[in-house]
């Protein structure tokens, strides 16, 4: 046996510093480590570095909590329930944030880099665009680019030495101090079953220096280990674990519960300028546990997420229906 | 015969919808964005292309979803999916070429198909930061066509988009930036590039073998060249017109409404 590897949400709140680079598990508006964000929003982190494949709800919230002085991805929203991102947006007109640019697959191929530990992927993605105008390189601009946890380079651009295949963008590696991951189900030693898509976490996890797991439910490995193949993370990739039923909302968990598209309506709605963040965050961060949160959410509108367990989705209410 | 409707029986996203399904030939793998394209793809799967091949970009292969999904991460993608994964399969499966067809948007567009999604007005000093690249330009760089679905104002129109997020016919060539077309770029990763733009008053096409300029292919019902024009930065090609965008059959009516999306989420009923 292991060492012991619980922790709490405090404690898990606790090991990402001030200043420390920061990824997260889940895809958009589906699976963000939403009771850890909120802590870390509560312990008023600062100078986070986020590192993201993609953006969502869970930059949103740091952003406007004025946590955040780094993004480094390639979207931000809450899809169809709020069409931008309004608080990065105010934040990189009051120039209090660097944005660094880089599209979807770059940033995927740059964690497959970091996950596998090798300096930096290929690829032929983007070219032509102005997310390679090298005017536009920002942490560069910024006097950021120490070549340690930052590359010394955006991009680097050469032909295609093996085929003669054309242009190609080399992209650095992601090197991320901590991954917080929101699963289903994690075993007592650290291994991770994801339900459904796992879009990139298996990448994230192995990218970053420290990997978190808060999971719905913390399961015997043996229970997991009884089916290694269907196991998306192996357990000494895992340093600690949470466990925290319902941690990802206003985000999605699949089979477990969907995504809680009003609350998300009215962040966005509420949250565009920095009083409207304040009054938000004061009533639903601030002086809250995760406790304390579910109970004010209540008992109807959790029930009304819960996932049918043979769908894995809460199936939509017909209009006019049978 | 086909069963077109009347005009008081669709609306203009029921034509947008049914515009964009026609882009789809049967035993495609299309890249499906969220919106009204996942309606588009899936209604082009009821009707004309049976065995066309869903992807949604955060890692499901193959995906016929039972119940309409809000966006590409959702738990509706996986049920029926020839396989749920994640995003590196999504983009290696793209980059090595299977993708034949992707549906995105923009916020602007210029006269050879270059998009926009990041920011409006200087990049450096920003009138308003949008929500950023997500996959628009992987996809276009991937696919062998991508059709985009817009809006059509003048200030979309342009004659030079605020920023080349996802890349048209002639793009920027660094560290330069002047323009050359996509094919010196690509090298032998070049498959294609923008194939149309359906926006809300009319569907245009590129002359990708010329110079990749947009030209206007056809209007939608009650709009004319000059209107369009009107509403264009750039000087549009009306020279090879077509004549009217293909209005909805009673049986896409159908499908939309009763099946694929009877909620409303993406598209709105007419109101009777």
């Amino acid at each position: 046996m292991s060492q012991d590897k619980h922790i709490t949400i405090q404690q898990a709140a606790e090991i990402i510093k001030d200043g420390s680079s920061l990824t997260f598990s889940g895809f958009t508006i589906w699976r963000r480590p939403f009771a850890i964000v909120y802590e870390l929003i509560r312990q008023y982190r600062k100078n986070l570095h986020l590192i993201e494949v993609n953006g969502g709800p869970q930059t949103e919230f740091l952003v406007g909590a004025g946590c955040v002085d780094i993004w480094e991805s390639c979207w931000v929203g809450h899809e169809l329930y709020g069409k931008y991102g309004a608080n990065l947006s105010r934040k990189v007109a009051d120039k209090e944030i660097i944005v660094e640019d880089y599209s979807h697959a770059e940033m995927l191929f740059r964690f497959v880099a970091g996950a596998s530990g090798a300096p930096y992927a290929v690829t032929q993605t983007s070219l032509g665009t102005d997310i390679h105008n090298p005017e536009y390189d920002m942490l560069g601009k910024a006097g950021l680019r120490d070549g340690k946890r930052i590359a010394k380079e955006k991009y680097v651009f050469t032909e295609d030495p093996f085929f003669d295949g054309g242009q190609v963008v080399h992209v650095p590696a992601a090197k991320v101090d901590v991954a917080l991951l929101c699963v289903q189900q994690v075993g007592e030693e650290g291994t991770v079953r994801v339900d459904g898509q796992f879009y990139s976490d298996p990448e994230v996890a192995r990218a970053a220096d420290i990997t978190i797991v808060m999971a719905e439910e913390i399961v015997p490995e043996e229970y997991l280990r009884r089916n290694a193949d269907q196991n998306t993370i192996a357990s000494f990739e895992v340093d600690h674990i949470v466990q925290c039923p319902y941690g990802a909302h206003p985000t999605g968990m699949f089979g477990h519960y969907d995504v809680d598209g009003p609350f998300l309506k009215d962040f966005y709605s509420g949250t565009r300028t920095q009083e409207g963040y304040d009054a938000f965050a004061k009533e639903w961060i601030h002086g809250l546990d995760h406790h304390s949160y579910l109970e004010k959410l209540g008992w109807p509108r959790i029930l009304k997420m819960r996932a049918n367990s043979a769908l894995n989705f809460c199936p939509r209410e017909k209009k006019g229906g049978n | 015969m086909s069963d077109f409707a009347s005009p008081e029986e669709y609306g203009l996203a029921d034509l947008l919808c049914c515009a964009a399904a026609h882009e789809v030939q049967d035993n495609e793998v299309v890249f499906a964005g969220t919106g009204l394209p996942m309606v588009a793809i899936m209604l082009a799967q009821q009707t004309h292309a049976p065995d066309l091949k869903l992807i949604f970009e955060a890692g499901t292969l193959d995906g016929r979803p039972l119940e309409l999904p809000t966006s590409v991460g959702d738990a509706r993608c996986e049920m029926g999916s020839s396989r749920a994964s994640g995003l590196n399969d999504a983009f290696s499966i793209a980059q090595r070429g299977y993708v034949d067809l992707g549906f995105l948007g923009g916020a602007e567009v210029d006269l050879y198909g270059n998009v926009n999604t990041t920011c409006i007005g200087d990049y450096l000093d920003p009138d308003l930061r949008l929500t950023g690249s997500g996959g628009n330009p992987d996809i276009n760089s991937f696919a062998s066509r991508t059709v985009f679905i817009m809006v059509h104002e003048k200030r979309r129109f342009v004659e030079n988009t605020s920023y080349i997020t996802s890349p048209g016919w002639r793009v920027k060539k660094w560290p330069g930036g002047e323009f050359v077309h996509r094919k010196e770029l690509y090298g032998s990763a070049y498959r294609g590039g923008p194939s149309a733009i359906i926006s809300t008053m009319g569907v245009f096409r590129f002359a990708d073998e010329e110079d990749g300029h947009m030209y206007l292919d056809t209007c939608h019902p009650g709009v004319t060249p000059q209107q369009i024009q009107e509403q264009c930065q750039f000087k549009l090609d009306v020279s090879r017109i077509q004549g009217e965008t293909l209005v909805p059959t009673r049986e896409e009516l159908h499908f939309i409404h009763d099946v694929l999306d009877p909620d409303e989420i993406f598209i709105p009923k007419v109101k009777k």
